[in-house]
């Protein structure tokens, strides 16, 4: 999986900032959404990813390893991401 | 891996708005550059906003070297849209080298022209550089329309630059500028963009400053003539939903700078000569390119949207809509 042809990520200070530029919607990312997102840029596996962003923000709860893998269903959904 | 706070918001995707409409918050840079690369023409439209024209280059234009040091700006910031515009771009000396500097930085830049340099070898070179898309002026749906409101213009050439384009596989999008000339022809023009391969169609009231200062009693609609432009683009948007996007606004100015003041977008308008601008319809310059870094800018944009000026500006336009008629004498923010 990676970023679609016509996708740009963009880290801020608050998250970060997508912009799918064949539409040229703007989306915007709290910061565990960017991880994601920084996550998918690097070539990160997948299946990998919602263990690795859940490690990162010391959830234990398991909602966020939900909430990421919800967050690439809809990016994909939306033709954000491509494999 | 590097820990962050656990204390958070659900992860999410917030939709969703265009790069001229973001407002700035606390982005670090600017989400689009649109930039007037020369103020060089080789036509002298009626209702041209930016006096452009044959023999109107500024002095001042930025030189080769400074060129490439903006662009290695805009690269540097990760600014996700850049857009040139003139004048005309691609009269610019140096427009294929910029455009390449972009494109092979897998920046995304819109060209926006009179479509009169666009050959099939210009137009294959487009596409192997892998510009977003093309923007072409057509202000009519007959030559005789078009021809009269672009002057030296030719409206079989923009066509048939618009069919190279589709030719090439260039992404092509129309913008039209209605004027008493060419507001009939609007549900024609939006159909012929279609036919021509057009993906977006753009549209908004034509602003009282630039060339069309002079020629206005030429080309201002009434309010009832506007009324029926704008109804019969909201019946093209529904005839051409999926097919092609026809974008158009009907905020009038004055609304528009109001809404603006309280949510600037994360756009820089940036002139041929390096200075960069609070918004094309206001006077109001807040950089320079040729001493500043993009970074100064963005902060002294943000900060300039809250000067009192721009406000009272704004607010004189209420009752002096002649004021825009001044926006080419720049106040420095």
């Amino acid at each position: 999986m990676k970023l679609a042809k016509y996708v740009k990520f963009r880290e801020e200070k608050f998250g970060g900032v997508v912009f799918e530029t064949r539409s040229e919607k703007v989306y915007t990312l709290n910061p565990s959404a960017a991880a994601v997102l920084r996550e998918i840029e690097e070539g990160a596996d997948e299946h990998e990813i919602p263990k690795r962003v859940q490690a990162r923000f010391q959830d234990a709860s398991g909602a966020i390893e939900r909430e990421v893998t919800a967050l690439i269903a809809e990016l994909r959904q939306k033709g954000l991401v491509e494999d | 891996m590097e820990s962050e706070v656990a204390d958070r918001d659900a992860c999410t995707l917030i939709p969703a708005t265009t790069p001229g409409t973001t407002v700035t918050g606390d982005l670090g840079a600017p989400l689009y550059v649109a930039w007037q690369v020369t103020n060089e023409c080789n036509l002298a439209c009626l209702h041209c906003i930016e006096e452009s024209g044959p023999g109107k280059a500024f002095r001042d234009e930025l030189s080769k070297a400074q060129v490439f040091r903006v662009l290695e700006q805009v690269m540097e910031y990760q600014v996700p849209y850049l857009s040139f515009s003139g004048g005309e771009p691609m009269i610019h000396p140096h427009f294929f080298e910029m455009v390449e500097y972009v494109c092979a930085r897998n920046g995304e830049l819109k060209i926006e022209t009179n479509g009169h340099y666009l050959t099939p070898e210009n137009c294959e070179r487009l596409k192997a550089l892998g510009v977003k898309a093309v923007q072409v002026s057509l202000d009519g749906a007959s030559r005789e329309t078009f021809n009269r409101m672009r002057v030296r213009g030719d409206f079989d050439r923009t066509i048939e630059g618009m069919r190279n384009l589709r030719a090439a596989g260039v992404p092509i999008e129309i913008n039209y500028s209605p004027t008493r000339f060419n507001a009939h022809e609007i549900g024609a023009a939006v159909d012929l963009a279609c036919e021509l391969g057009a993906y977006s169609f753009y549209t908004g009231p034509t602003m009282y400053t630039g060339n069309a200062v002079k020629t206005w009693h030429l080309l201002e609609l009434s309010e009832d003539q506007y009324a029926t432009f704008f109804q019969v683009l909201h019946a093209k948007t529904e005839e051409y939903r999926g097919r092609m996007r026809v974008y158009f606004h009907e905020m009038g100015l004055l609304e528009e700078l109001r809404y603006r003041l309280h949510h600037p977008a994360a756009l820089l308008i940036v002139l041929p000569n390096g200075l960069v601008k609070l918004i094309n319809a206001l006077p109001f310059v807040c950089g320079d390119l040729r001493t500043q870094t993009l970074g100064e800018i963005w902060a002294n944009f943000q900060r300039a949207w809250q000067d009192p000026r721009v406000a009272q500006f704004v607010e004189d336009l209420a009752t002096d809509p002649g004021k825009t008629s001044s926006l080419h004498q720049w106040v420095y923010l």
